[in-house]
Formats: structure tokens, C-alpha cells, sequence
């Protein structure tokens, strides 16, 4: 079986990539030669204010609530497939999933984690 | 015995976990969330109990759920003892929460489903459920430890726990993915059988014996990060230290216990194959190395410090480093009579940590009130005479963590090293009682404080708090570690039959029959 | 015949595996470890859904891969909420300036 060989390779191989894209972008990267050379010449306007924008965490709340109930959908495809084969074990074996899924739904809910204007 | 009879502590806990959020979103005032955990845990405890009485889960119910979760009498020991400490737990967070004013109710539901996972984790015969155990009690962890909203220092040991914990998961999963290339097999029992018969027996293979051994090593760093042995114990004394002090207790008995059992589960049948568990060519000597640091640096380090909270984080971690000398009797150079006998001090060890340590994390709690925690050595100065009532209880689990009889701690020492020198191990046995003598030292400082120093003139004096859900924890811890400090017999029985239905054969499926291919039937 | 044959897939997935492993320990900005740590976990995923050609007669990789896909969800979204209530109380997302807790 020494098509398992490489493997032992992966580790070594993985360090020596990361170590070429650090010293890839220090050669290769552009170089902040000093804040002259970031200003606009001759054309546009000043530019005014920082990068950063602060977001309100609502929508923090709500893509992470948003990712949770949307991942647990994986687990609803296979079973919509097979739904006939798995028969009633497998919907009551779902329903107690979704069941407890709703719980935290409804905790969300009720503790006004889904309201946008508080 | 039906299905649901077998599963009832696990079920217990989720219904009342679930029920407990429920509660704390629709009571508009606050109702007593605290009692109810408490009573979750109590059922759920009794549960296993029941189940134990009964004569454990017999094999034809065990093969229903067999191999994600295993129900033998260790799962059962180690369910009762994570309800305990869970028990405990939530009583003393009855207490505290509202005094420090951080009532809020996610605390219990957070603890429940913490304590599930911890169940599964115990209970997993298989690296899936193993690993969804081990996130579900991590994640549940790593809220409450930074569950003080306004504390900087609770977020800062929340994020560490955090960022490390993940890690430390990460490169075990990878291990759990490797060993299943090299076997074919995720289930604890297939892998033993991959290891040990058939075309995979001797390894002959050195690519495939190869990432076996990386895959253990893999394996090996994650489950010694959750008990937090040295030297992957960087996290403890900072999330020791921020968390609110329930959720250190918790932290401290549950989920140590949880990771002792997969500990045992994993390097006793797993890879308890001869090549694996030896000690030229195994993890024994990997496991004794790492007993005597962590028991080492532990015990030295917490030597110097002057916050009460952070030795006893120390003294957790040099408590771990006591478990890993159980855990190498109770290897015990693959002699039956001896493993068992290693087997028994180690469940034994951990059943008298659970109440000891709880206890004393209690007993801090009590010491301190609202607007000034007892945190520091200094603040316990004078409490012996100034408030007897507070002073004793802490030098009762002081005394057992030391291993000072009548103390359950006193056995828990005693049958531990008594075990690792039937071994074989002398060696081990006598850094381990060096290390006693060590602890004793700053377990004793803190009784110095309590009874022979005053308070420097003008200090913030801390005032015990008064809380009927304290004194309840504190009655219950102190009665089992006397118990088990006076009468330790019954206890060390069930211990070394926990340990005798460790990895014992019940007829174990092939592959579960219906779940994983009708589950992947929808990939293209 | 002409699969890509699993050791290839083994070895993107252990250079992805290492890197978020690299990233985790370099890096010093805590939602870079995160992203390495999703990194890893989907390295992970790789590995298992490889291995499983290897052992067609079941499906146990496929399986864990959807389950470490729900774990790393959860995952995250404990670790976002950890990360911002750090930020709220230090102003920063540097990990080697959490250093209240020392002994």
C-alpha cells in the first residue's frame, strides 16, 4: 500500500507552501513606500475618514442565526431523498430533530433575538 | 428493558434542558431555574442508578444504539458522576448567579446541554458521536465561561478556551479521519479489531502503521487538552480563572470526567491491541511521561500563587496528573488482575474529585459576596474565627484534596498509588506521593489563612454570602466526601464493575445497517 | 479508470489542513485563527469524503463530513459571539493583547 506514501509528505509539503507564499509576498507584494504616495495626485477628492466602517452587530445576529438553522438543512436532503425507504422511523427520528431545532427557534424568538428594531 | 428506559438518563437531560429554556423565555418573572436544573440532574442521576441496580442495560438494547453510544456500567458510573458534579454545579449557580447580579436563565439550560454532551462523550463508542459529544459540551463550556458580559477577564478566558479547545479538536478529528483510512473503521470496537486480526493485524504496512501512529498522537493531544495535562493545559488557569466560579466547578468535575471516560474508552480498547499499548512501542510510556510533568509543573506553579481561584485551577490540573497515573495501572502492562484493579482506583479517583472539587469551588463561592469575591489568600485571612460556619466547610475539601484522612481524597490517593505499585509502577507511585506532599503545602496555606492569620488592618474584608442553594451543594458535597472518606467500600465495588464492563465484547453490528447509506444515497 | 486516484486528494487536503494549522499559530488576529480553524475543519472533510473511496462497501465518511459541517457552523457562531464580546470590553482582536489573566 504505498499509495498511502505521500501522505507522510503532507506536513512537510503544507509548511513549505505557507513559507513560500510569506516569502511570494514579500518579494512579489507592493511595498507602502510612505503615505505621499497613497494620495490622490492631481485628481479626485481627499479622501476623508477611515477604512473601517462600523456595522451594527444586528447583522451579526442575524447571518449567524441565519447559518445555524440554514446548516441544519444538510441533514434534511438525504432524509427527503430516502424518505419512503427510512418509512416511520425515519420521520419520527426527524421530528424529534426539528422539534428541538424549533425549541431554539422559539427561544430566538421569544427572547427577541429575530426583532431588527429593538 | 425498553430502548427508551436505557436511553432515560440522556433523555432526561434533553427534555429537561430544553424545557429549562423554554421556561426562562416565557416566565416573566424569575422563576426557580436553578431548583429545576438541580432536579434534571438529580433524575437523571437516579436514572442511571436505577439502571445500574437493575443489573446495567442487557446486550440486546445495548446492540440497538450500539456502536454510537455504548451503555455499559461505565457509561452508567460515569453518567451518575457527571450529574453529581452537574447537581452541584447548578445549585451553587443558584447561589451565586443572583448575588453577583448575572441571574440570567441561559446559565441552566447552557449547563444541561453542556452535561449531554458530556453523557455522549462518556457513552461514545464511536469517533461521530464522540466528536458531536465533544462539541456539544464544549461549545455549551466555552459560553459559560464567558458568561460574565461585563468582566474582560471572563471574555479573555473564554476566548483563549476558545481558540485552543477548537484546535485541540480539530487535530483530533484529523486523527479520527487518519485512523479511519488506515482501518477502515471509526467504531472504538472496529479499530480494535482492525488492529489486532486480519490483514491489518501486524501492520505490516509501515505507511499504514505510520499514520496509525500519527493518528494516536493526533488523538492523544486532544483528549490530554481536556483534562488539561501538561504541557496542553495553557488554557486552564485563565478560563479557571475568568469564568464565574459555577461554571469552574463544572468545568473542573464534568468535564474532566467526560474526557477521562473517552480517555479510558479510546486507549483501553481502541488501541489496547498488543503493538499499541505496550511499552516499548506505545502510548503507556507517552501517558506515564506526561503524568509526572503535569504533576511536576502543576504543583510548582501553583506554589506561588497568591489567587485562591487560580491554585485551585493549578490543583485541578495536577489532579489530571494523578488520573494519568490511574491511567497507566490501569493499562497495568496488559496484566488483567492489576488493570482492573487500576481500572477501579481510577473511577474511584475521579467519583471522589467530582464532589471534592465541587465542593471546594462551593465553598469559595460561599466565602465571598456581592462586591467582593474571596479571590485572594489574603481575603480568607481571620474567616475561621470571624465566621466559623464558612471557614469549615472549605477546610473539609481542602483536607480531602490534600489526601489528609477521613477524606474521600484520602482513598482516592491511596487505592490510586497502591494500584500503579501493583503494576509495577513504584516509580510513578513515588513522584505521586512526592507531589502530595507537595500540594499539601499550598492546600494546607490556605487553612493557615483561615485559622491563623488576621487580616491586615484596613483591608476590604470579604463576608460570607447567605444562600440556602449553597448551603444545600456544600451539605451534599460534604456528606459524600465523608462518606466516601469513611466508608469508601461500596463505592470502590461499583467502581471496579464499571471498570470491569469497559470494552467488553457485546455483539457488536457490522456497519449500522440503514442511517449512512440511505444518508448519502443523495450525493451525485 | 481515469480517477483522480485518493493519495492526491490526501495530500490537498493535508497541505489545506496544514496551513490552517500554520495560520492558527502565526497569526495573532483571533478571527484569522477562526477562519483557520474552518479551514482545518474543511481539510478534515476533505480527508474523510477521500478516504471513503477507499472503503465503498459503507458511507461513514460522507456521514462524518455532514456532521463536522453542522459542528463547524456551531462552531463559529459560539466563537463570533466570543470574539465580540472581547471586542466590546478591549477594543481589539488581537489575541496577545488578552493578557489580563497571568500568573
Amino acid at each position: 500500500m504505498s499509495a498511502y506514501a505521500p501522505m507522510f509528505l503532507l506536513f512537510a509539503v503544507g509548511l513549505l507552501l505557507v513559507l513560500a507564499f510569506f516569502v511570494g509576498t514579500s518579494l512579489l507584494g507592493p511595498k507602502n513606500k510612505g503615505a505621499e504616495h497613497q494620495l490622490p495626485f492631481e485628481c479626485g477628492s481627499e479622501s476623508t475618514g477611515g477604512r473601517h466602517i462600523r456595522l451594527s452587530v444586528k447583522f451579526y445576529l442575524t447571518a449567524i442565526l441565519f447559518v445555524v438553522f440554514d446548516i441544519e438543512a444538510v441533514f434534511l436532503y438525504p432524509w427527503g431523498v430516502k424518505f419512503r425507504s427510512l418509512g416511520w422511523s425515519g420521520l419520527v427520528s426527524m421530528l424529534g430533530f426539528l422539534s428541538v431545532l424549533v425549541v431554539g427557534l422559539v427561544y430566538c424568538w421569544k427572547k427577541g433575538a429575530l426583532e431588527w428594531e429593538k | 428493558m425498553s430502548l427508551w428506559f436505557a436511553l432515560s438518563p440522556l433523555i432526561v437531560l434533553t427534555f429537561g434542558g430544553l424545557g429549562l429554556m423554554m421556561a426562562d423565555a416565557f416566565s416573566k418573572t424569575r422563576s426557580d431555574l436553578a431548583l429545576g436544573s438541580f432536579l434534571t440532574f438529580t433524575s437523571a442521576g437516579l436514572f442511571a442508578l436505577a439502571l445500574w441496580i437493575m443489573g446495567g442495560v442487557p446486550a440486546a438494547v445495548m446492540l440497538k444504539v450500539a456502536p454510537y453510544i455504548v451503555l455499559d456500567k461505565f457509561t452508567l458510573f460515569f453518567t451518575a458522576t457527571i450529574c453529581l458534579g452537574g447537581a452541584i454545579s447548578s445549585l451553587l449557580a443558584g447561589g451565586y448567579l443572583p448575588e453577583h447580579d448575572i441571574d440570567r436563565g441561559e446559565f441552566y439550560a447552557l449547563m444541561i446541554l453542556a452535561a449531554i454532551g458530556a453523557v455522549l462523550l462518556a457513552a461514545a463508542g464511536d469517533f461521530l458521536s464522540l466528536f458531536i459529544g465533544l462539541e456539544t459540551m464544549s461549545l455549551g463550556v466555552y459560553c459559560m465561561t464567558g458568561f460574565r458580559r461585563t468582566n474582560p477577564r471572563s471574555a479573555e478566558g473564554a476566548l483563549k478556551y476558545f481558540l485552543l479547545g477548537s484546535f485541540a479538536a480539530a487535530l483530533m478529528l484529523y486523527g479520527g479521519a487518519l485512523i479511519y483510512g488506515a482501518t477502515g473503521s471509526t467504531s472504538i470496537e472496529g479499530i480494535r479489531t482492525a488492529l489486532t486480526s486480519g490483514e491489518f493485524g501486524t501492520l505490516r504496512d509501515p505507511s499504514r502503521l505510520a499514520t496509525v501512529v500519527i493518528a494516536m498522537v493526533l488523538v492523544l493531544v486532544g483528549l490530554a487538552f481536556k483534562i488539561s495535562a501538561v504541557p496542553f493545559h495553557m488554557w486552564t488557569p485563565d478560563a479557571y480563572q475568568g469564568a464565574p466560579t459555577p461554571a469552574t466547578a463544572f468545568m473542573s468535575v464534568v468535564v474532566k470526567a467526560a474526557a477521562v471516560a473517552t480517555m479510558m474508552r479510546v486507549l483501553l480498547v481502541a488501541f489496547g491491541d498488543k503493538a499499541s499499548s505496550s511499552w516499548s512501542s506505545g502510548w503507556p510510556p507517552v501517558i506515564a511521561g506526561m503524568a509526572v510533568l503535569t504533576m511536576l509543573v502543576a504543583n510548582f506553579i501553583a506554589l506561588r500563587q497568591e489567587n485562591v481561584k487560580r491554585m485551585l485551577a493549578y490543583s485541578s490540573i495536577a489532579h489530571a496528573g494523578y488520573l494519568l497515573v490511574g491511567m497507566v495501572a490501569a493499562w497495568g502492562q496488559g496484566n488483567e488482575i492489576v488493570a482492573g484493579e487500576g481500572r477501579a482506583a481510577l473511577l474511584f479517583y475521579m467519583l471522589q474529585y467530582t464532589v471534592t472539587q465541587a465542593g471546594a469551588f462551593g465553598a469559595l463561592i460561599l466565602c465571598g459576596s456581592k462586591g467582593k469575591e474571596a479571590v485572594t489568600y489574603e481575603d480568607l485571612a481571620g474567616l475561621g474565627r470571624r465566621h466559623p460556619g464558612a471557614a469549615l466547610p472549605f477546610a473539609l475539601f481542602i483536607i480531602s484534596l490534600a489526601g489528609v484522612p477521613p477524606t474521600a481524597g484520602f482513598f482516592g490517593k491511596l487505592y490510586l498509588f497502591r494500584a500503579a505499585v501493583d503494576g509495577g509502577f513504584t516509580w510513578l507511585a513515588i513522584i505521586g506521593l512526592l507531589n502530595s506532599a507537595l500540594g499539601a503545602y499550598y492546600y494546607l496555606r490556605v487553612l493557615v489563612f483561615l485559622y491563623m492569620k488576621e487580616p491586615a488592618p484596613g483591608a476590604a474584608q470579604a463576608t460570607p454570602m447567605k444562600s440556602g442553594y449553597i448551603y444545600g451543594a456544600l451539605a451534599i458535597a460534604a456528606a459524600l466526601v465523608l462518606y466516601f472518606g469513611i466508608l469508601p467500600g461500596k463505592a470502590l465495588e461499583m467502581a471496579a464493575s464499571a471498570g470491569k464492563s469497559l470494552g467488553a465484547k457485546i455483539e457488536v453490528r457490522e456497519v449500522p445497517t440503514k442511517m449512512p447509506d440511505t444518508a448519502t444515497a443523495a450525493l451525485p | 479508470m481515469n480517477a483522480i486516484p485518493i493519495p492526491a486528494f490526501l495530500v490537498v487536503a493535508g497541505i489545506i489542513f496544514g496551513i490552517g494549522a500554520f495560520g492558527f499559530l502565526v497569526r495573532r488576529n483571533v478571527l484569522v485563527a477562526l477562519m483557520s480553524i474552518e479551514l482545518m475543519l474543511n481539510a478534515i472533510n476533505l480527508t474523510f469524503v477521500a478516504f471513503n473511496r477507499a472503503y465503498p462497501h459503507n458511507h461513514t465518511g460522507h456521514v462524518f463530513a455532514f456532521f463536522v459541517i453542522a459542528i463547524a457552523a456551531a462552531e463559529a457562531a459560539v466563537g463570533l459571539a466570543l470574539v465580540l464580546s472581547f471586542f466590546r470590553l478591549r477594543k481589539t482582536v488581537r489575541s496577545d493583547e488578552g493578557d489580563l489573566l497571568k500568573n
